[in-house]
């Protein structure tokens, strides 16, 4: 047996999602307080409530409120660089366009993922990137933002 | 039963000219690749694709997407056959049998065993839905507002509790994204949830919240793994031996034709579709045959079993979608946004009035199974060696189409920004072992639930006795009941049992 590691994600989410509940049923009361408006936001927002209520006391009962469920699943901060990468390419898509943030990004990506051929890097990078902003930049009605090639 | 002039005008829609089978093959090519490739689901390359139908009328968005599923459908059996890995959860059984076929050197047998029961499936499925959707929709028009919002709570139920010992944060996900469904103005024209923001008055978009959940937080899971498959000995596919696959699955029909009923039926239950009925019919096939116990060491039947259920499962999950409008899964749900797309809302209404759009549909899919066969064939090889691919290529191509096509949807930044969001949502929802088909569908079914209730409020003039009128929904009620507790109380029952019998 395996002695189960710490993990405070699991609670932080099940409070993140009653909070967003108890935020979105108090913002409806404020909007509207009749019965049109509340008729399945307020019986459904409390009936989420109370399940989570119910999830924190069954594992309060079998000890388990501050472990990661299962295993098998792979730590978040490994995958956490590249989330931050792909945020950080969704970000920049205004500034940088949507050519330049793309090559960018799958070049950091590969890089990051540990593709050391630099010309299979850059061309594909390049390739890809320019490539598909291109593509839809030609096909869509409206323009789009880039820094590079043509709207 | 069948409308024979809409029989005759769903033949004219699609073959007065060319242009809604321009989309048939790129459709199916797709689903074969996202099919074959484990790891990408098929409502993952829907959804992606999904923002190319806005350039395609509601005939030819249908059909791309029907192409993507049902291309899907019998790629996933490619790796599951080659490489003992299932492309996606619905051809699980097809390497039961399929990997000690190709272990035993007959893998372009079942290959083609593979082929023939899942075109096979298809046809069946298709077949049983054109002779029993008019009845369907018959039944339907008599369900009232109270039964279709019982009707949701119990698909998103049904949804949710599919992951076993993680029901209970199956049913938050699933009604959190009930609630994150209602966002945005009411019927009383008030906003909620909008934080100010006007992009949500009209709710949260939710295409590139989907593409998010389904596709963007997928890969972020993948993203540490090198190849798809580390290392596998090549095996070289011959068309020659596949044709004598296509004899061989020919030789059990009655194994088809039970597959492919279990497929069609299992299919047509919200959350439940082809990743189940695949299992359900090897079991049964199992179970039913003289020697059991050649099962799991190469028997074919074990391959036809799976394939022509999950493939006649695509045929279920759509009457569900055309007579409820209600998706059964994520592939579905991505359909049930190009209904919207095209301001088009499924149901009994829609049959009736656009039967020819409803045949046109599903003769085109008769089609489609027959450039399956071809394109299929031809694709094999290539697809037989798509999971040498590098993950660290194919991770950001995928998540940069996603990008791209959710700012075709909605014009400005706010689709990228979605999918972002969304995906960090369904990359923590995946690690810590929330229903993400569940949280989606509650999205898209959130507004219609509300509507639901608030017209069964109208009628009742708030008076909850007029429930016990309704002998529809208190079925549709204790069926929910069931699925919930069902096997709880079974497993009380027995173990109340077990000390008297002792």
């Amino acid at each position: 047996m395996y002695a189960k590691k710490r993990d405070y994600g699991d609670l932080l989410v099940l409070m993140a999602l009653a909070g967003f509940t108890l935020w979105y049923l108090m913002d409806a009361i404020r909007v509207s307080s009749a019965i049109q408006n509340l008729l399945l936001i307020l019986p459904l927002s409390l009936l989420v409530l109370g399940i989570v209520l119910l999830e924190v006391v069954l594992r309060l009962k079998q000890g388990t409120l501050l472990t990661r469920p299962g295993d098998e699943a792979e730590p978040l901060h490994r995958t956490l660089p590249v989330v931050g990468l792909f945020a950080a390419y969704v970000i920049s898509l205004e500034t940088l366009g949507f050519d330049v943030a793309t090559v960018l990004f799958i070049a950091l990506f590969l890089l990051m993922k540990g593709e050391r051929n630099w010309l299979l890097l850059i061309g594909f990078s390049l390739a890809f990137g320019f490539g598909t902003a291109f593509f839809f930049a030609y096909m869509l009605p409206y323009p789009m933002p880039m820094l590079l090639l043509e709207g | 039963m069948i409308d024979f002039a809409a029989v005759e005008q769903a033949l004219s829609l699609l073959f007065t000219n060319f242009s809604p089978w321009m989309v048939v093959i790129p459709g199916i090519i797709i689903g074969l690749i996202f099919g074959a490739t484990p790891g990408l689901q098929i409502s993952m390359a829907m959804a992606i694709f999904l923002p190319m139908t806005l350039y395609m009328d509601f005939v030819q968005a249908m059909l791309f997407l029907t192409a993507i599923f049902t291309g899907g459908s019998f790629g996933s059996g490619i790796p599951a056959i080659l490489m003992n890995i299932p492309g996606t959860s619905s051809a699980i059984a097809t390497a039961f049998d399929g990997y000690p076929m190709a272990r035993q050197g007959r893998h372009n047998e079942a290959l083609g065993v593979a082929l023939v029961s899942s075109v096979i499936g298809v046809l069946m499925g298709y077949l049983i839905l054109f002779v029993m959707i008019q009845p369907l929709s018959m039944m339907v028009l008599r369900l009232g507002p109270s039964e279709m919002f019982v009707v949701i709570l119990w698909g998103m139920t049904l949804i949710a509790s599919l992951k076993g010992e993680q029901v209970l944060k199956g049913l938050i996900a699933g009604f959190v994204g009930l609630l994150v469904g209602t966002i945005g103005f009411n019927e009383l024209g008030m906003a909620r949830g909008t934080m100010g923001q006007t992009f949500l008055l009209d709710g949260v978009p939710v295409i590139p919240a989907m593409m998010g959940m389904f596709a963007a937080s997928e890969l972020f899971k993948l993203a540490n793994k090198g190849y798809i498959v580390e290392s596998e000995a090549s095996r070289k596919v011959r068309i020659g031996e596949i044709f004598r696959g296509f004899r061989l699955a020919l030789r059990y029909p009655k194994v088809m034709l039970r597959g492919g009923l279990l497929g069609v039926f299992v299919g047509a239950v919200p959350g439940v579709g082809s990743s189940v009925s695949n299992l359900l019919s090897y079991v049964e096939t199992q179970r039913r045959d003289e020697d059991p116990s050649s099962f799991g060491k190469g028997n074919p039947k074990g391959v036809v079993a799976s394939e022509s259920a999950n493939s006649t499962s695509e045929a279920g999950s759509m009457a569900t979608l055309l007579a409820l409008g209600i998706p059964g899964g994520g592939a579905t749900a991505v359909m049930l946004a190009a209904f919207a797309m095209h301001n088009i809302t499924g149901g009994p209404q829609f049959i009736r009035e656009q039967t020819d759009v409803v045949y046109a549909i599903i003769f085109a899919n008769f089609a489609q199974v027959f450039l399956l066969v071809i394109i299929g064939l031809l694709f094999i090889p290539l697809l037989a060696n798509i999971v040498k691919v590098p993950m660290r290529y194919l991770i950001p191509s995928v998540l940069v189409l996603a990008v791209m096509g959710s700012f075709g949807l909605t014009g400005n930044m706010t689709g990228p920004a979605t999918v972002l969001i969304f995906a960090v949502i369904g990359w923590l929802f995946r690690h810590y072992g929330y229903s993400v088909p569940a949280a989606v569908i509650g999205m898209l079914l959130g507004a219609m639930a509300e509507k639901s209730l608030l017209h069964s409020y109208q009628i009742s003039g708030g008076n909850l006795a007029y429930v016990l009128e309704r002998p529809v929904t208190l079925i549709i009620f204790a069926l929910l009941l069931v699925s919930l507790f069902g096997q709880r109380l079974m497993n009380w029952f027995r173990r109340r049992r077990q000390p008297l019998d002792a």
